[in-house]
């Protein structure tokens, strides 16, 4: 079992370097959807299994696994875009930070009192997702590559999370289950007025509001 | 049972608009009504308490600060009700290229539930899903007009603060790991599991706190996470920004304060000193911008920051009576204001001030209304917000109290220049127009509050000279 959830951390890091090289938005969409499928399986391998378990990781499946990178799909689609061109960090510089990312969450795990031994390992590969996330969500022009790496992000927090969801109540974690779906069905909606309004969704043209006197 | 109805009552009275289609006239009095039953059902919770029975005790509850944080929330949804009743025929006849109004008022009455819920909620991790869902609930109502800045901001604000919020999760996530019993087994969520004998991990509840503060706070608007509250703001709806200035920024103040308000007693001043740094620097940044603001709804945005520093501030000086007073009347106070800002854009249908002339020729009521609602927000006597700032600064001392009464200047001088700009002058235009008219007979509701905010600013500081 503890070799399953190493490797299982381990594709999890490899899905974040993917995630930073990749242009196409359906192939991030993948990678998305195996993040969300391996967060699901995660807690079925650490242990104690229960019928709250076992229901709580097929939501968690069946939610970030397939209606999410479903609707992120059915976006992409009414968008009608395929690829990050130009991102505002080129695709080899963003390995290299992401590989940044890597090794400072390691230290940083190192640092951390952990006390579970599963904790050692899971923290900074939470960390290092979030981070990877929040990259993404800062080097990306299109509205929905920062979608998709948000929900990278939250993906780190899940996995931060995971094993412990439960001591918190079900309740709580069915309500960030239907917050993420929700989220991503609102930024669906507001991907398309974007296309509607702008004819495009590059977020970094989106820029008509601010403080500055404008020169009329 | 009483939170159960509160919660309730939004999304069946939400559902029901919803069903109603195009018919503006029952969507409008539904709304109204809601409301209604929403505060009556507010008003039972907080004065019989006695009455009410315990149900999903893990979850939900009461106690002394959300019956301001609910109270505030329910009453500013009334008054919004209210003047919407008004105000909805008149946005459609003027701009019918609108999300439809059925769609909006539901999405409205979903927001009120998402904000209900921060309130009852008694869970840190219940409380976090009800900030999201405000978030979420919130988005789609800024993009009412379906503009090219309003979908900017919606996704600007989308973005931004779920990534907030994502940090306050982590915090939550964080606050969960620090917290044990005695007995080695961890404490839960639950905020009656944070009693006595819990024992909390110093480091862990530091690193929870800051991940909170930073999520929740840039909720809240505080600088320098302030970024997108003056685009959201200045571009909802009127009505909207009334929500999310006068109750949306409660909310997530309260998030940060239930937080906060378990800290262990060695880390209450690491916590405070979070208070007033970024309550300084919201301020600061809020003076800044105001004082050459060319758009009289973001100007209001910048003052809703100011004073979210403000209560910041109060609040890292331990007072925290005149916090929740300062909040209970900053809410009325920005609501009349935001009324009365989108009066004057139903009329000039411009956000700029420099063409905004001749209020006092042209819209006598609100232009009356608004230069003295700017005042009263200013904190000039008899605003109550003037005696709330004076007690902040006469506990804040010498140093901190000269830099916020410089602050306080700066917001002064630049939210009374543009309104003196707006009101008085000449008026170039000629002949009275209908919209003229429409917004002239928009002005009831915040005719009422500007009369409760005088009476109530009167009433206390003739109670305080009297005390003294």
């Amino acid at each position: 079992m503890e070799h399953l959830i190493e490797f299982i951390l381990a594709v999890f890091l490899i899905t974040n370097l993917m995630m930073a090289a990749s242009s196409r938005l359906m192939h991030c969409v993948k990678i998305v959807m195996i993040q969300g499928l391996l967060l699901g399986l995660l807690p079925l391998f650490l242990g104690h299994l229960d019928t709250m378990h076992l229901i709580a990781a097929l939501l968690n499946i069946s939610i970030k696994g397939i209606a999410l990178p479903y609707l992120l799909v059915a976006a992409i689609k009414r968008a009608d875009v395929c690829r990050e061109l130009e991102p505002l960090v080129g695709y080899s510089t963003s390995l290299v930070i992401v590989l940044l990312f890597f090794a400072v969450s390691f230290w940083l795990g190192t640092k951390l009192p952990a006390e579970e031994s599963y904790l050692q390992l899971a923290t900074p590969t939470a960390v290092a997702t979030m981070l990877t996330g929040l990259f993404i969500v800062m080097a990306r022009r299109k509205a929905i590559t920062q979608a998709i790496g948000f929900l990278t992000f939250e993906n780190g927090i899940s996995l931060f999370g995971t094993g412990r969801m439960l001591d918190f109540g079900v309740a709580v974690e069915l309500g960030i289950l239907l917050d993420v779906l929700v989220l991503v069905f609102v930024m669906g909606i507001a991907v398309m007025r974007i296309k509607r309004e702008f004819q495009h969704i590059d977020s970094d043209k989106l820029h008509n509001l601010g403080d500055r006197e404008e020169a009329e | 049972m009483f939170e159960l109805y509160l919660l309730l009552l939004p999304l069946f009275g939400g559902i029901l608009i919803y069903l109603c289609n195009k018919n503006i006239t029952v969507i409008r009095t539904l709304l109204v009504l809601t409301a209604l039953l929403h505060n009556a059902g507010c008003a039972l919770l907080i004065l019989y308490p006695h009455w009410n029975i315990p149900i999903f005790r893990q979850y939900l509850g009461a106690d002394e600060i959300f019956q301001f944080v609910l109270g505030i929330m329910s009453f500013l949804f009334l008054c919004a009700a209210a003047h919407a009743y008004s105000w909805l025929p008149v946005e459609h006849k003027h701009d019918p290229h609108h999300m439809p109004i059925n769609v909006f008022c539901a999405v409205l009455c979903t927001f009120v539930f998402t904000m209900t819920l921060t309130a009852v909620a008694r869970n840190y991790g219940l409380l976090w899903v009800a900030v999201e869902a405000t978030t979420l609930a919130s988005a789609p109502l800024i993009n009412f007009h379906r503009s090219a800045g309003s979908t900017e901001a919606m996704w600007k604000y989308l973005l931004i603060c779920s990534v907030g919020i994502g940090l306050a999760l982590f915090g939550t996530f964080l606050l969960g790991m620090s917290a044990k019993m005695p007995d080695g087994t961890a404490a839960g969520l639950n905020f009656s599991a944070f009693g006595k004998d819990v024992i909390i991990h110093p480091d862990y509840f530091k690193a929870a706190f800051i991940f909170c503060f930073a999520g929740y706070g840039l909720k809240m608007g505080l600088a320098p996470f302030h970024t997108w509250l003056p685009d959201a703001h200045s571009e909802a709806p009127s009505m909207v920004s009334v929500m999310l200035s006068g109750t949306l920024l409660n909310c997530s103040f309260l998030a940060i304060i239930r937080v906060f308000n378990i800290a262990p007693d060695p880390l209450q001043n690491f916590c405070k000193d979070y208070f007033v740094i970024f309550g300084v620097l919201s301020l600061a940044v809020a003076a800044f911008f105001i004082i050459k603001q060319s758009d009289y709804k973001r100007m209001l945005a910048y003052s809703s920051v100011e004073h979210m520093g403000l209560l910041a501030i109060m609040w890292g000086l331990s007072m925290q009576e005149i916090t929740l007073l300062h909040m209970t009347f900053h809410s009325l106070c920005k609501m009349m204001l935001f009324l009365i800002a989108g009066n004057i854009l139903v009329a000039y249908g411009t956000r700029k001030v420099d063409q905004v002339h001749g209020m006092f020729a042209r819209l006598k009521r609100n232009g009356t209304l608004w230069l003295v609602g700017i005042i009263l927000i200013c904190g000039m006597p008899p605003s109550p917000l003037f005696l709330t700032e004076l007690m902040l600064i006469q506990r804040a001392g010498f140093v901190l109290g000269g830099i916020i009464i410089l602050f306080l200047f700066m917001v002064f001088c630049g939210m009374t220049y543009n309104a003196v700009r707006m009101t008085m002058g000449d008026d170039l235009t000629c002949p009275v127009r209908e919209q003229d008219l429409d917004a002239e007979r928009l002005f009831k509701v915040p005719a009422v509050i500007l009369v409760i905010l005088i009476l109530s600013g009167i009433s206390m500081i003739l109670e305080n000279y009297y005390n003294l």
